[in-house]
């Protein structure tokens, strides 16, 4: 280990954090390899390390002779302090050698509030922060994940993006960089060709043009770069890569677990959901690969719980048989078994009790609005009796915490439907007292976490602005006033938090100088609380010429160019449209196994979805 | 049941992972090494997994006790080698043994404390364990609330050695360990800094044995 930092690591906190050498952590000869990845997740290594996604590319990319992906995460403000004063650039776990040293350096982008923390780390590692400005091939910048279907307010860092799933990907931008580097090819060299692949995004090769009142003018391809860019779509996920090893980080993480994603898209079609429309079409994997993969994950690391994860696990078709399956071994093995994001409405007594025998903790639900015409709004099809019902199972089967999810701010909401979200709080407390036989001395706690809904890109509410701060302010005091009962508790998500969220997700390119701006202003580690310097975004903003609430707050109309309209996610704007008009007359629209309601998500998938 | 006390040597950077995390870290290694564990009972059942004393963060060990419980007994190499065809990086199983001592019977800890010269002298530092105040502020309990109590540092040092014939300043000394008492070489050298009113920081700490109170290796 470097001796440098071997002087400070006894200084910071957690130091486990910088080291490397954890278990299943990968090191090769780094003469051995043609390139050299290095995997940034710009946040916390405790988040970065709970991260599926990382898990799959590093371990992906490590299964090439070829290659060797190391990881690298934004060292917390006490490292980057002791970092920068004793001249130590930011470096990858596995080997310690600097990130300026590698071929390619990949970000994943999870959320709009990191994107401050990508140009420090860049800025750490020695790299200058936009893309015109790193004139050679290596380090090659680039960037994929959710924030990808929009990525234009990072346009000017990165040198490329991956849209979609990046499994396969991944490996043809691989080979095509080899054979660049060995010709010796200069960077836009590479860059044409890059573009030229499906999936892969070259915001250099796009002219942007805006009108007068601030709207996009039109976006015009350049150096043969395609007019629309396709994310890519992994048909068969029985046969793609996963992993059979994970990094078991020392420290404890926020998922420290075997996680399995036991399929990708989601049935439902909440309107406010970007999750789903960005992971269609829906592809299953059968019960037979995902029971082998975490006998052997299980194996490989220790770990003793599995997480099947997904957006809405209990929608997964064989999801009976996959209990079955590891319900076979796991008790044996002292393996627990947790299925986060059941939904609801078909949240069986029979699924339960099989849950229950596993392991029992706070059940959580997310009815998302208060009133049954909100919930038809946004297209979230339960009803307060299904609520209701379950949370009897539920407190029949032992619970007595149940948290529920709720949003604030959304499209056509009145006074009626904040005061709903307290009112059902209420019915789910009075059905723990109705219970006959309900435990002796022990009280129910529901709490209730109003979230603030932030309009997203490629969801039918992308036309839609979003409720103003002091819209939010109102609608939290209103809740807060309509909720009495000590055994309901309520947290709120903050404002300012949510409103620069709204901005840069809808955002356009002309935010990268305000990201810029901030991030000189010492803005890093914006989705944390006790970092996150609102004063200083909106300076940044006024900086800039820009305002904020263009962003956030103003209607587009279905005609206006919205600036990520060259990008394709599979599902079309005209779903998304009729979709949005659905809304506004507060129409359901059926779950994908009931009707197919022609998203267009499954063109990607040979006309096909497993439902 | 049966107990075995495992020796495990904790060296390089591994030595900045926690106690805590440490832990959490066997216990996860003695899943993987398929060996036949007993697990407590209750709703979350674990392996069962003793760490006998904390090595402190930052310091390395050559023979840190921690046993583990069996159901059937199984040869003490086999155990060894399964376990060491697991661990991370930088941890190995020394040795494993039925356990000869009962835990209580910690009383010391023998450390080697590498310092640069360019940080200290000889002279300096024989100066200051010599002095008889040493002290330095340690976290304790006063009922349930956490205090901080001003320990004389100086009393408890039970022996120490100081060569400079290396490269490097290497003290060897023997300080209090256990359930009751602990002061480690790092708050040791903090004492230290703080009569010489600079940052003196050891590079390598290494505890190297802990000791019974008649100062036999404890077994
Ligand atoms: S159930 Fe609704 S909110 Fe949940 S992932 Fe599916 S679409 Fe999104
Ligand atoms: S194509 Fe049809 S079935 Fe497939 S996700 Fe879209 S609406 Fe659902």
């Amino acid at each position: 280990m470097d001796k440098k930092l071997e002087k400070i690591l006894p200084l910071v906190q957690k130091p486990a954090r910088y080291t490397g050498g954890e278990l299943n952590s990968v090191v090769k000869d780094k003469n051995a390899v043609d390139i050299r990845f290095a995997f940034c997740f710009p946040d916390s290594y405790e988040i970065g390390m709970s991260h599926l996604g990382i898990k799959i590319l590093y371990s992906l990319i490590n299964a090439r002779q070829d290659a060797w992906c190391e990881r690298v995460f934004a060292p917390w403000p006490d490292m980057e302090a002791q970092m920068r004063d004793n001249g130590i650039p930011l470096y990858a776990l596995e080997s310690g050698d600097p990130v300026a040293a590698f071929d390619i350096v990949g970000f994943t982008l999870q959320y709009e509030l990191c994107y401050t923390n990508v140009l420090n780390m860049l800025d750490l590692a020695g790299l200058p922060v936009r893309s015109k400005d790193r004139k050679t091939l290596f380090p090659l910048v680039v960037g994929g994940g959710p924030c990808a279907c929009n990525p234009e307010p990072m346009a000017d860092f990165f040198d490329l993006f991956m849209l979609g799933d990046g499994e396969e990907v991944t490996n043809e931008l691989l080979d095509l960089y080899k054979a660049h580097k060995r010709k010796g090819s200069s960077k836009t060299e590479f860059l044409r060709d890059a573009s030229k692949l499906p999936g892969i995004y070259v915001p250099a090769f796009y002219d942007v043009a805006y009108q007068e009142d601030g709207t996009v003018g039109a976006i015009v391809p350049k150096e043969g770069a395609p007019e629309k860019i396709v994310k890519r779509v992994v048909r068969d996920l029985d046969r793609v890569f996963y992993p059979d090893s994970f990094v078991v980080p020392f420290i404890d993480v926020v998922f420290d677990r075997v996680t399995h994603e036991i399929f990708r898209g989601c049935i439902r079609g909440c309107r406010f959901c970007q999750a789903c429309f960005l992971s269609r079409p829906i592809r299953e994997k059968t019960p037979e690969t995902i029971n082998e993969q975490c006998k052997a994950l299980c194996r490989n690391t220790g770990y003793d719980e599995i997480s099947l994860c997904s957006l809405s696990s209990s929608d997964y078709s064989h999801i009976e048989e996959l209990l079955s399956r590891l319900l076979d071994w796991t008790p044996d093995e002292k393996v627990n078994i947790a299925l986060p994001s059941l939904r609801v409405d078909n949240f069986s007594d029979e699924l339960l009790q099989k849950l229950t025998g596993v392991r029992k903790s706070g059940l959580t639900f997310a009815p998302e609005a208060g009133t049954q015409r909100m919930r038809d709004v946004i297209n979230k099809n339960v009803t307060e009796e299904e609520l209701l019902e379950t949370a009897r199972v539920a407190f029949a089967g032992g619970y007595s915490a149940v948290k529920l999810y709720f949003m604030l701010g959304l499209p056509t909401e009145t006074p009626e439907d904040v005061q709903g979200i307290a009112a059902l709080a209420r019915r789910v407390v009075d059905e723990y007292y109705a219970m006959p036989d309900k435990p002796k001395g022990r009280g129910v706690s529901v709490s209730v976490s109003a979230s603030n809904f932030v309009p997203k890109p490629f969801t039918p509410f992308q036309w839609e602005p979003q409720a103003t701060r002091e819209e939010l302010k109102e609608k939290q005091t209103l809740l807060l006033h309509s909720c009495p009962s000590k055994k309901v508790n309520i947290s709120f998500h903050d404002i300012d938090t949510s409103f620069l969220e709204g901005v840069f997700a809808r955002g356009d390119r002309r935010l990268s100088d305000v990201i810029e701006t901030a991030w000189k202003q010492g803005c890093i580690f914006d989705s944390w609380n006790d970092h996150f310097k609102f004063d200083k975004w909106m300076e940044s903003f006024a900086a800039c010429g820009l305002s904020p609430e263009f962003y956030a707050n103003r209607r587009r109309d279905y005609g206006e160019t919205l600036p990520w309209d060259h990008l394709d996610y599979g599902v079309s704007k005209g779903y998304l449209e009729r979709e949005n008009e659905k809304a506004k007359r507060a129409e359901t629209t059926a779950n994908c196994k009931i009707k197919c309601a022609g998203c267009g998500a499954n063109k990607l998938n040979g006309g096909h979805c497993d439902v | 049941m049966y107990d075995v006390r495992i020796r495990l040597s904790k060296r390089g950077r591994i030595k900045f992972v926690s106690h805590l995390d440490m832990f959490r870290l066997m216990q996860r290694a003695v899943r993987r090494a398929d060996i036949p564990l007993w697990y407590t009972e209750g709703f979350n059942p674990h392996p069962y997994v003793s760490y006998l004393l904390a090595l402190p963060l930052g310091v390395e060990g050559l023979s840190e006790p921690i046993d583990i419980r069996l159901v059937e007994e199984m040869p003490a190499e086999e155990v060894q080698a399964r376990l060491n065809a697991v661990l991370p990086e930088g941890l190995r199983v020394e040795s494993v043994a039925a356990p000869f001592h009962k835990p209580a019977e910690i009383a010391f800890g023998r450390y080697e404390v590498f310092l640069d010269k360019s940080d200290i002298s000889k002279e300096e530092l024989t100066e200051a364990l010599e002095c008889g105040e040493l002290t330095c502020e340690k976290s304790g309990k006063s009922g349930h609330k956490k205090i901080m109590k001003t320990v004389n540092v100086s009393e408890h040092i039970r022996r120490y050695a100081v060569d400079d014939a290396g490269e490097q300043i290497k003290l060897e000394v023997v300080l209090p360990a256990g359930s009751t008492f602990n002061l480690n070489p790092l708050q040791l050298m903090e004492a230290v800094s703080a009569r010489l009113g600079r940052r003196v920081y050891p590079p390598l700490t290494v505890r190297t044995a802990l000791l019974c109170a008649d100062e036999s290796e404890f077994r």
